[in-house]
C-alpha cells in the first residue's frame, strides 16, 4: 500500500510537462531519424534491410540513439536532483540492458542462435533497445515502480509516460506479428531472421507513435483544467 | 493422521460422477475417427479375376499365334504376345535413388553418394550395348509393400494399404508373378521377405530373409549374394528376382549421406559387374542366357534423409537398368525416344529415358508373352519393350526395315494392352460400388472407340493384307499408336484421380462428431464451473480477460496454423513460439505481482533451451549424414569436432539422471509419504541406475568391459521393463486397498509422484541420452507451471473464483507437452519415428511388443507423462476448500480442459487434411501429421481415462 501512493506521489511529483507541441516534435524528431537513417543506409552505403539487415540495423540504432537519448532526457523525472548528464549516461547505461533483455526474449521465440545470425540478433536487440527501454530509462531511471507500472501494468500517467509506453509496446507486439510469416514457404528473402521482425518493429513502433501522440493530447486536454 | 474431512452435503454418487465426460469423450472420438479414416484413407476394391491365354480371342488383335508376319510359328507356347525374352533377372534395389543411378553429370553438383554404381552407367554407355537406364516414377504412396503391389498388378495400390505393410498380407489380385506361374515360368526369388509374404505359393525357390530389423544392414544382402551368382548357373528358373535391401536400411538409420550408404552402394556396384560379366559369358548362342534380359530396379526413392512414403520428388523418383544380352537393337523410332543424353565425366555419353512404375507389369509380360494381369493399367513402354524386342526380325528378309517390323508388331501389342485395359475398366465399374463416374466412362469410351475403329478400319487390313509400301503403313501405324496412347494415357490420369479420390460423406461425419466432442466437452466444463459454485465467468472482468482469453487465443492460433503446410513443417517452432510468448505474459504477471520472478525468467530461459533443441531436431529433419536415429539424441549432433565436448556430451545425461535419482529421493523423503508407496517410488531410483550401467557397458567411451555385452544390452532394460511394469500394477492394486484417512490433496500428489515415476524410467531408457536431459526441462517446466498459479490476478481480485481451474495454466501445460514432442527429436513425419527405440532390450522383431516400445518412445514426453501429471495443477492450487469432492471435480475439469485443446487441435488437423485433400503434399506432409495427431489425440483419451479409474476413487464420506 505504501509503495502504491509512494508511486503515486513521484508521478504526479516528477512527471515533468510535456505540451501537445513538444510532443509531436519529439515524435516527428524520432520518426525523421528513423527514416534519415534508412536514407542513409540505402543512399551513402547502398544497403537496405533485405540485402544487409546487420549493418542496417547497426546504422539505424546508431543514428537513433542519440535522438532519443537528448530528446527524452530533457523530460527527465526529478529535474532538480538528476542533471541531464546524468539522464543521458543512463539512456547509455540502459542500451545493452535492454538489448539483453530483447535478445533473452527474441532468442526464446525462436530466434537462430546460430554464429552467422549472431550479429543480426544483436544489432536487432541493441534497436528495439532504443525503442523500448532507451528512452523510459532517461526519464523514469531506475525507479523500479514506474518501470513496474509502464511496462507490466501497462498504465502510463502523464503526457510523456504515454509516449515512451505505447510506442514501446507498439514495437514488441508490432515485431511479435511481424515473426508469423516466416516459416511461410513463400521463398521470399524477406522472410529471413530478422527483417520482417524488423519491419514488424518499425511498423508497430510508428504506428504506436502516432497512437501515443493521440493518447498524450487528449491526457493534456484532461489535465489542462486542473493545472490551472 | 491428518484432518478428517467432513461429509459434505449432497455427495456424488461415486467416481463416475466425476468421469464419466472422459470416457464419452473417448468413446465419441473413437467413433469420430474411425469414420474419417474410413472415409480418408483411400481404398482400391480388388477385383477377383485373372486374365488368361484365351481371353485373347475376344479382343480385335492379332493373337501371336494368326501371325502378322508369319515369320515364327507359334509353338513357344506363348499365347498374348510374341515372347521376346526367355529368362529374366530382376534385381530390385530398395530405396534405389535416381541420382544413385544416373551419372553426376546429370545433376548440378556432384554429391558423395552419386556415381557408385559404375557399372551400369558404363554399360549403357558402352558403344552398341543393349542397356538402358531409365528414370522410373513410382506413385505414392512410396513404401516397399505398396511398390511392390504395384509393380506386380500394375495398379495403383491405395494408402490404406500402408497400415498392412507390417503384416504384408498375400496379394489375392491378379498380377505379374501369378500369371508367370499360371503359364508355367518357374520364378526364383531371394532376398526380402516381403515376397514370399506377398506372394506364399508362387515361387519355385525362395531364400528369404527378415526385412523388418532396420538396424541390420546386412543379413538381407548377404544372404542374395549367396545365392544369386550360382543361381545364374542353374537351369531351372525362367525368371529370378532378388531383392536387396541394405540401402533401404542405410537410409533409415544412417541417412544418405553416409559412410555405410557409400559402403552398401560399392557392394552393389561389384556385385552387379559380377552378374553382368556373368550373364554376358554365357549369352553366347546356345549359351544358358542366350535370351535372357536383366533389369536392375529401386522399388521407390528415398530423401536425404531416409524416409520414404510420400509423394515428395526423390521419393517417387527411381531407377531402373535395363540390359539385353543378345544383341543390340537398332534404334527405335525417334518419336518414342524419350531419352535424353548427357556426357558423363568419362567423357562418354550417357541417356537416360524415363517411364512409370505403372507401366512395368504390362511391359514385362509383353516381353515374356504371358497374359498380362487382369487389373493392369498400365501401358508398355516402347523404350523397354525395344529392349527385348529382337527376336522375330531376324527371319523376315522381305520387310522394308527393322523399324516398320518393330512398329506393326508394337502397334498389335499396344491393342491387346488397350483392349486389356479398358477390359478392366469396364469390369471395375460394373462390380464396384464406387466405380468411375459416368462422365469418365464415357471419355475413356470415346477414346478407346476411335482408336479401336481406326485399327478395324485402316490398320487391321494394312497389317494384315497385302506388303503395301512403307510410306502408307508407317504414317497409318503412327496415327494407330498414338491413338492407343491416348486412350491409355487417359486412363491412367482418370485412374489416379480416382484412387485418390475421397469418401466425402464419411468424412463430414467423422467431422461432424468431432465437432460434437468438442462441444461436449466445453460442456461438461462449464457444467464442472457450475459445481464449483462459480457462474460463467465474465470474460469482460479485467483479470480474467487477459489471461483466460490469451489461453484461448493462443489455442486457436496454433489451431488455426495447421492450415498451412508451412506450419505444419515447424509445428515445433510455432509451439514453442506461443509458449515462450505464454511465458513473457507470465513474466509480465510476475513483475506486477513482484514474486516468482525467478521461475518466470527460468521458464524463459527454458523456452530458449527448448527452441535450441527444437532447431537442431529440424537441421536433423531437414537433411543430415552420419546421424544415428537409433541414438537418437541431437546431443550426439552438437559434439562433432570437440573431445571436450563429445565426453560432455556423453556424461551430461548422466549427470542429469543422477539429479533426477536425487529429486526423487528428496520428494519421497516427505514424511507424508506411507512407507509402501515411498518403497515403490524408490525402486525407480533403482531403475535410473541400471540405465546408467546400461548406458556406461553400451557406451564405446568408458567402455570397460562390466559384463558380457550381450547381458548388458538386452537384460538389463528388460529389468527396467519389469521394474516399471511391477511398478504399475502395485500401484494400480493399491490404489484399491488404500485407506481414506489421508488429506486427499497429499494423497493425490503422492499418486502422481509414483505413478510419473514408475512411467518415467521406462520413457527416459527408450528416449536414449537426450532421456534425463528432457526429464530434467520438463520438472523444471512443470514446476515453473504450478508455481505460476499465485501470480494470476484472480486469485486476489476475486477469490470466489479461483477454484475452478485456470485455463491458462492447463493450456501452458499443454503447449509445453508438444513442445517436449518436438525437443526430444520427433517430428510428424514416418521417419520422425525413432524404430531404434523398439528394439532397446529386444533384438527380434514382434509386432504388438515393439509398436509398444515405439509408441511409449514417441509419445512417452508429449503425451504419457504430462496427462499422468496434470493433477499436480489441482492439488497446487492455493484454495480454502479441501473436500474431496472439490477437489475431484477440479481435477476433472482440468483433465476436460486438457482433453479439450488437444481436441481443437486435432479437429483442425482433421479439417486441415480435408481441405488440402488435393495438395501436392497431402501423403507427404498433411497424411502423417493427421495420423499423429489421431494417435496422439487416442492416447490421450486413453490414458485420461486409465488416469481418472486411478486418481478418482470412490468418495465415502456420503453417510
Amino acid at each position: 500500500m505504501a509503495k502504491a501512493t509512494a508511486t503515486k506521489d513521484s508521478a504526479i511529483d516528477g512527471s515533468p510537462f510535456i505540451s501537445a507541441s513538444e510532443a509531436l516534435i519529439v515524435q516527428l524528431l524520432c520518426g525523421c531519424s528513423l527514416a534519415f537513417s534508412l536514407w542513409v543506409a540505402n543512399s551513402v552505403y547502398s544497403i537496405h534491410l533485405l540485402t544487409d539487415p546487420s549493418n542496417t540495423l547497426l546504422l539505424i540504432w546508431i543514428i537513433e540513439l542519440p535522438i532519443v537519448i537528448l530528446l527524452y532526457s530533457r523530460y527527465r523525472r526529478n529535474r532538480k536532483r538528476c542533471t541531464y548528464l546524468r539522464a543521458v549516461g543512463r539512456g547509455l547505461l540502459a542500451l545493452p540492458a535492454g538489448a539483453a533483455i530483447n535478445f533473452l526474449g527474441a532468442v526464446a521465440l525462436g530466434a537462430p542462435v546460430t554464429i552467422q545470425y549472431l550479429p543480426k540478433t544483436v544489432n536487432w536487440s541493441l534497436m528495439m533497445s532504443v525503442f523500448t527501454t532507451v528512452p523510459a530509462s532517461c526519464v523514469l531511471g531506475s525507479s523500479w515502480a514506474d518501470w513496474r507500472r509502464i511496462f507490466a501494468q501497462t498504465k502510463p500517467n502523464g503526457s510523456i509516460e504515454y509516449l515512451i509506453c505505447l510506442p514501446a509496446h507498439g514495437a514488441v507486439i508490432g515485431g511479435w506479428f511481424g515473426a508469423w510469416p516466416m516459416p511461410l514457404d513463400w521463398e521470399r528473402p524477406w522472410q529471413e531472421w530478422p527483417i520482417c521482425v524488423s519491419y514488424g518493429a518499425i511498423t508497430g513502433y510508428l504506428v504506436a507513435m502516432v497512437a501515443s501522440l493521440g493518447f498524450a493530447l487528449a491526457h493534456n486536454r484532461s489535465c489542462l483544467p486542473k493545472r490551472d | 493422521m491428518a484432518r478428517k474431512m467432513e461429509p459434505r452435503r449432497r455427495s456424488p454418487s461415486g467416481k463416475w460422477e466425476y468421469i464419466w465426460p472422459m470416457w464419452l469423450t473417448l468413446l465419441l472420438h473413437v467413433v469420430a475417427i474411425f469414420l474419417f479414416t474410413r472415409g480418408f484413407l483411400l481404398t482400391r476394391t480388388e477385383l477377383p479375376y485373372y486374365s488368361s491365354c484365351s481371353d485373347i480371342s475376344q479382343s480385335p488383335c492379332f493373337s501371336s499365334s494368326d501371325n502378322l508376319n508369319s515369320t515364327t510359328n507359334s509353338s513357344d507356347g506363348s499365347c498374348w504376345t510374341k515372347p521376346a525374352i526367355n529368362r529374366l533377372v530382376i534385381i530390385v534395389l530398395d530405396a534405389l535413388r535416381f541420382d544413385f543411378v544416373a551419372p553426376s553429370s546429370f545433376f548440378p553438383e556432384s554429391k558423395p553418394w552419386m556415381d557408385k554404381l559404375q557399372v551400369l552407367r558404363m554399360v549403357a554407355s558402352r558403344n552398341g550395348s543393349s542397356a538402358r537406364i531409365f528414370k522410373a516414377f513410382a506413385d505414392p504412396p512410396t513404401t516397399s509393400l505398396q511398390r511392390l503391389k504395384g509393380l506386380t498388378t500394375g495398379g495403383l495400390p491405395t494408402f490404406v494399404d500402408v497400415g498392412n505393410s507390417f503384416g504384408a498380407p498375400a496379394i489375392v489380385e491378379d498380377n505379374l508373378i501369378h500369371q508367370l506361374v499360371q503359364n508355367g515360368k518357374k520364378v526364383l526369388m531371394m532376398g526380402d521377405d516381403t515376397w514370399t509374404q506377398l506372394f506364399p505359393h508362387h515361387f519355385e525357390r525362395s531364400y528369404p530373409y527378415p526385412s523388418f530389423n532396420v538396424k541390420d544392414l546386412d543379413t538381407v544382402d548377404n544372404g542374395c549374394i549367396d545365392h544369386l551368382i550360382p543361381s545364374l548357373h542353374e537351369e531351372n528358373w525362367d525368371v529370378l528376382i532378388s531383392h536387396f535391401l541394405g540401402v533401404d536400411h542405410a537410409g533409415h538409420i544412417f541417412g544418405v549421406d553416409s559412410n555405410p550408404m557409400i559402403e552398401k552402394l560399392q557392394q552393389y556396384n561389384n556385385i552387379l559387374e559380377r552378374v553382368i560379366e556373368e550373364l554376358e559369358s554365357q549369352s553366347g548362342p546356345g549359351g544358358l542366357h542366350e535370351n535372357t534380359m536383366l533389369i536392375v530396379m529401386g522399388d521407390h526413392g528415398q530423401t536425404l534423409n531416409g524416409d520414404h512414403g510420400g509423394g515428395g520428388s526423390e521419393e517417387v523418383e527411381t531407377a531402373v537398368f535395363a540390359m539385353n544380352f543378345k544383341k543390340p537393337p537398332s534404334s527405335i523410332p525417334p518419336e518414342f525416344d524419350s531419352s535424353a543424353c548427357r556426357l558423363d565425366m568419362d567423357g562418354n555419353n550417357v541417356c537416360i529415358s524415363s517411364m512409370q512404375q505403372l507401366d512395368f507389369a504390362a511391359t514385362v509380360s509383353a516381353l515374356i508373352g504371358i497374359p498380362f494381369p487382369y487389373g493392369s493399367i498400365g501401358r508398355i513402354n516402347p523404350e523397354l519393350y525395344a529392349l527385348g524386342a529382337r527376336r522375330w526380325d531376324l527371319g523376315a528378309p522381305q520387310e522394308p526395315s527393322e523399324s516398320d517390323v518393330w512398329m506393326q508388331n508394337y502397334a498389335n501389342v499396344l491393342c491387346v494392352n488397350s483392349w486389356q485395359v479398358k477390359r478392366y475398366i469396364d469390369v471395375y465399374s460394373a462390380s464396384s460400388a464406387v466405380g468411375f463416374s459416368s462422365d469418365d466412362l464415357s471419355r475413356i469410351a470415346s477414346t478407346y472407340a476411335q482408336a479401336e475403329s481406326h485399327w478395324l478400319h485402316s490398320t487391321k487390313k494394312l497389317l494384315s493384307g497385302s506388303k503395301n509400301g512403307s510410306d502408307t503403313i508407317l504414317p497409318t501405324l503412327q496415327k494407330q499408336i498414338d491413338a492407343y496412347f491416348n486412350f491409355l494415357a487417359t486412363v491412367a490420369e482418370l485412374a489416379r484421380l480416382k484412387w485418390t479420390e475421397f469418401d466425402l460423406k464419411l468424412m463430414i461425419s467423422g467431422i461432424l462428431i468431432m465437432l460434437l466432442s468438442i462441444i461436449f466437452q466445453i460442456l461438461s466444463m462449464l457444467r464442472g464451473n457450475k459445481q464449483l459454485g462459480i457462474f460463467m465467468p465474465l470474460s469482460g472482468a479485467s483479470g480474467i480477460f487477459s489471461i483466460s482469453t490469451l489461453a484461448y487465443v493462443l489455442l486457436a492460433i496454433r489451431a488455426c496454423s495447421f492450415l498451412s503446410n508451412s506450419y505444419i513443417l515447424e509445428e515445433g517452432k510455432v509451439a514453442n513460439f506461443l509458449l515462450a510468448t505464454s511465458g513473457i505474459v507470465m513474466l509480465r504477471y510476475a513483475v506486477r505481482k513482484e514474486k516468482l520472478l525467478p521461475e518466470s525468467f527460468g521458464f524463459l530461459l527454458l523456452c530458449a533451451f527448448c527452441q535450441f533443441s527444437i532447431e537442431v531436431g529440424l537441421t536433423k529433419q531437414a537433411a543430415t549424414s552420419a546421424f544415428m536415429k537409433e541414438h537418437t539424441s541431437w546431443i550426439l549432433n552438437i559434439t562433432s569436432g570437440f573431445p571436450v565436448w563429445e565426453f560432455v556430451a556423453e556424461v551430461a545425461p548422466m549427470l542429469a539422471l543422477i539429479l533426477l535419482a536425487f529429486l526423487l529421493y528428496k520428494a519421497t523423503n516427505n514424511s507424508s509419504f506411507k512407507w509402501a508407496w515411498k518403497y515403490t517410488i524408490r525402486s525407480t531410483i533403482l531403475s535410473y541406475m541400471l540405465i546408467l550401467l546400461h548406458w556406461i557397458s553400451d557406451g564405446n567411451r568408458i567402455g570397460f568391459a562390466l559384463m558380457p555385452e550381450s547381458i548388458g544390452r538386452n537384460y538389463v532394460p528388460r529389468i527396467i521393463y519389469a521394474i516399471s511394469l511391477g511398478q504399475l500394477l502395485l500401484l494400480s492394486f493399491g490404489a484399491l486397498f488404500e485407506d481414506n484417512s489421508l488429506d486427499c490433496k497429499k494423497n493425490l500428489i503422492t499418486k502422481t509422484v509414483a505413478i510419473l515415476s514408475a512411467w518415467s524410467s521406462t520413457v527416459i531408457l527408450l528416449s536414449g541420452k537426450q532421456g534425463p536431459m528432457i526429464a530434467c526441462a520438463s520438472t523444471i517446466g512443470g514446476y515453473c507451471i504450478l508455481r505460476m498459479d499465485n501470480t494470476g490476478e484472480r486469485t486476489t481480485e476475486r477469490p470466489s473464483s479461483s477454484s475452478a481451474v485456470d485455463p491458462f495454466r492447463v493450456m501452458q501445460w499443454s503447449l509445453f507437452a508438444v513442445c517436449l514432442f518436438f525437443c526430444s527429436g520427433h517430428w510428424c513425419a514416418f521417419d520422425g519415428l525413432r524404430y531404434g527405440a523398439a528394439f532397446v532390450g529386444f533384438e527380434e522383431f514382434v509386432l504388438i511388443r515393439q509398436a509398444i516400445l515405439l509408441t511409449i518412445d514417441t509419445f512417452g514426453f508429449s503425451i504419457i507423462l504430462p496427462v499422468l501429471g496434470l493433477p499436480f495443477l489441482v492439488a497446487t492450487m492455493k484454495q480454502a476448500n479441501q473436500t474431496k469432492h472439490f477437489i475431484y471435480t477440479q481435477l476433472s475439469q482440468a483433465y476436460v480442459m486438457y482433453g479439450l485443446s488437444t481436441a481443437i487441435t486435432t479437429t483442425f488437423a482433421i479439417l486441415c487434411v480435408t481441405v488440402q485433400r488435393r495438395h501436392l503434399m497431402v501423403w507427404g506432409l498433411f497424411a502423417p501429421k493427421f495420423v499423429f495427431d489421431v494417435v496422439g489425440l487416442l492416447l490421450t483419451d486413453i490414458f485420461t481415462c486409465w488416469a481418472s479409474l486411478y486418481y478418482f476413487d470412490q468418495v465415502k464420506d456420503d453417510q
